[in-house]
């Protein structure tokens, strides 16, 4: 689907718009481009898989919507906002507010707590310790982890980090989550329990989901899978459920 | 119960964080703590020297004028001056202090001379030590020099009184009054014991002029020590015009061949030419000092750069590059801290007065409120200096290559 636009859900105003997306780094003489000219809407609410082999673009995609890189040409809307004209401070306060990141290695501070891993994020938003206290509670409750919250991310299973990686994702009530391979390091039931907790956080709080995989059975519980390669979007490949 | 962090400000981590992170591999921890205590006890110690030894030196000049023998302005233990000069003096400069109406000067002998203690066998290369031949006019002209214990000597008798720190030069545990030392060839009794707080006489014996004049066998003095009028302070004018009578009469009597100078400006002189011993004293700590310097900013640079990838997820959440600077800094002021305080009690516990020989005297070494001045201000410095290269390792790589960093 080269050089075209490829719509989201039809029906419905697009939270994430991107136009001639593209980014590029210059290695030396070399240009290279993981993601080339792309074309995409997604609406909001939708919960949307990218799948592609490496070095397809798919993981510099999230990184772009997340606001922690930036286009090299093109632009990216997010909620009627062009990132490209944000300041680096604007940006890091929109992503606070917008954005909940899963990562595939849970990227859990070693040093705090599951409770003062969720709260962290709060940190950044003025919030009294009640209140503070009020929502990481909700948000390790949702992860059925408020047994664990005591505990050091050593201290806890693959899966279990996961789902105090979800809660810190979550504690801030961003309107899209964006999870980068978040089964790729666990066994197949923790893997299965994660997705399972994701997909009830799509469904039930309406919260807008971009996951990067491989693994096929994470794809199939998207609405949406989008397949990239060499930076662009395979339309062939593009599945609505 | 449910601990949360306490209110921070916005944008700013928590204190918890920076603290949590010092324990979180506490040999590196350690180390890089040894590192920079080792520095600061150098600091310490080389501050502590190059203020001990300038105290002791400048301390030992007091408002009195001194006469030396001209072109030996630089070695009082050179200067040979006739006998008679201090009576010269006396008679002709009028407005010095006087004690008992007589006017406060003071003829001295300097000698460099072997001194051991009498019960040891005479060794073949017995320490030297300043021993000052004086007359009871010294402790009108060093009113520093305060008797501990015992009496003076008396002439004649083979006595003399020794300085507190004498004994440390001369490698007893101890000299108290009756102790027995051999000057030269001579044994003599000691039959006091004085201090002279910071200066260069604490480590001094002190005899009778004409005993000092018959052991080194010489019928002439080094100096003549006149004492300015207790108004000196007060009337420095007046103090200037009786410094300038001085050289006057120093320069008019070309037959006693003087020179007159402040008290305090020879020892000023005499701090100038130990200036070089004090620059090599701190070279050395530099150079040793570097090396601990280097070893503790390599772990700390090591302890953060093994943590870029958790800085760029603080940034993903949301935290600001400058919070995640001021976090480090934190940690690395606590780690400061700590050096700082065990270098502090160490130093102050095992260098501070430590006895250090120079020349034919002692001084010590002076942990003063100016050598913890430059700890701190160090200690500060090397906070500061201890994150700027992982600071800008750590946060300069672009977020998407920080993320992917072991």
């Amino acid at each position: 689907m080269n050089g075209t636009t490829s719509t989201g859900e039809d029906n419905a105003t697009p939270l994430i718009e991107c136009r001639d997306l593209t980014r590029e780094f210059r290695r030396g003489e070399q240009v290279i481009r993981p993601l080339d000219g792309l074309d995409l809407e997604l609406a909001a609410g939708s919960f949307v898989a990218l799948m592609g082999p490496s070095g397809s673009g798919k993981s510099t995609l999230l990184n772009l919507i997340a606001g922690i890189d930036r286009p090299t040409r093109g632009t990216l809307r997010i909620g009627g906002r062009d990132l490209g004209r944000l300041s680096g401070r604007d940006l890091a306060d929109w992503r606070s507010r917008q954005i909940g990141y899963i990562f595939q290695l849970y990227n859990l501070v070693p040093v705090l707590t599951a409770y003062e891993n969720v709260e962290l994020p709060l940190l950044l938003h003025g919030l009294s310790r009640g209140e503070r206290h009020r929502r990481v509670s909700e948000a390790l409750a949702r992860v059925g982890l408020v047994d664990r919250h005591r505990h050091f991310p050593r201290q806890l299973s693959g899966g279990q980090e996961q789902r105090v990686a979800i809660a810190r994702a979550i504690v801030t009530d961003p309107a899209i989550l964006l999870a980068d391979e978040p089964t790729g390091d666990l066994d197949h039931d923790s893997a299965a329990a994660v997705m399972d907790l994701l997909t009830s956080l799509h469904r039930e709080l309406g919260k807008t989901l971009v996951v990067v995989t491989h693994d096929p059975a994470v794809a199939e519980r998207a609405q949406r899978t989008l397949h990239l390669e060499k930076g662009r979007l395979v339309a062939a490949a593009e599945i609505t459920r | 119960m449910i601990q949360t962090f306490a209110n921070s400000s916005v944008h700013s981590l928590p204190l918890d964080y920076a603290l949590r992170n010092l324990a979180r591999t506490p040999l590196r921890t350690l180390l890089a703590l040894l590192g920079s205590t080792l520095v600061l006890i150098l600091l310490l110690g080389t501050v502590g020297f190059v203020r001990g030894m300038s105290a002791s030196l400048r301390g030992s000049g007091g408002d009195n004028i001194i006469f030396l023998g001209a072109g030996s302005e630089e070695s009082i233990e050179r200067s040979e001056i006739p006998s008679r000069a201090a009576g010269v003096v006396a008679a002709s400069l009028t407005g010095l202090r006087e004690v008992l109406d007589q006017p406060a000067v003071s003829p001295e002998v300097h000698a460099a001379l072997p001194i051991q203690p009498a019960e040891v066998e005479p060794s073949d290369d017995p320490p030297l030590a300043v021993v000052r031949g004086v007359t009871p006019m010294a402790f009108a002209v060093h009113p520093r020099v305060v008797l501990l214990e015992g009496r003076l000597a008396e002439s004649g008798r083979d006595q003399v009184i020794a300085g507190r720190l004498a004994a440390e030069l001369l490698g007893v545990e101890r000299l108290e009054a009756g102790s027995r030392l051999r000057v030269g060839e001579r044994e003599v009794t000691v039959t006091g014991i004085f201090d002279a707080p910071a200066s260069v006489m604490a480590a001094e014996v002190w005899m009778p002029i004409a005993d000092l004049q018959v052991l080194a066998q010489r019928d002439s003095v080094s100096c003549v020590v006149a004492a300015m009028p207790p108004t000196a302070e007060e009337n420095p004018q007046a103090a200037a015009r009786l410094l300038a009578a001085a050289e006057a009469f120093a320069a008019t009597r070309l037959d006693l061949e003087l020179v007159a100078m402040p008290e305090r400006d020879y020892y000023a002189r005499l701090e100038a030419f130990f200036a070089p011993i004090r620059a090599m004293v701190a070279a050395g700590a530099v150079l040793v000092g570097l090396g601990g310097l280097l070893g503790g900013l390599s772990i700390l640079h090591a302890a953060f750069s093994s943590r870029i990838r958790e800085f760029a997820t603080l940034q993903v959440l949301g935290f600001p590059r400058r919070a995640i600077v001021m976090s480090m800094l934190e940690e690395s002021l606590i780690l400061h801290a700590g050096s700082l305080l065990a270098a502090a009690a160490i130093a102050l516990v095992l260098l501070d007065g430590l006895s250090i020989r120079f020349s034919m005297g002692l001084f010590g070494i002076q942990i003063d409120e100016i050598a913890l001045g430059a700890a701190i201000a160090a200690a500060l410095l090397l906070s500061m200096i201890g994150i700027a290269l992982p600071a800008w390792r750590c946060l300069r790589a672009p977020l998407p290559e920080a993320l992917r960093e072991g």
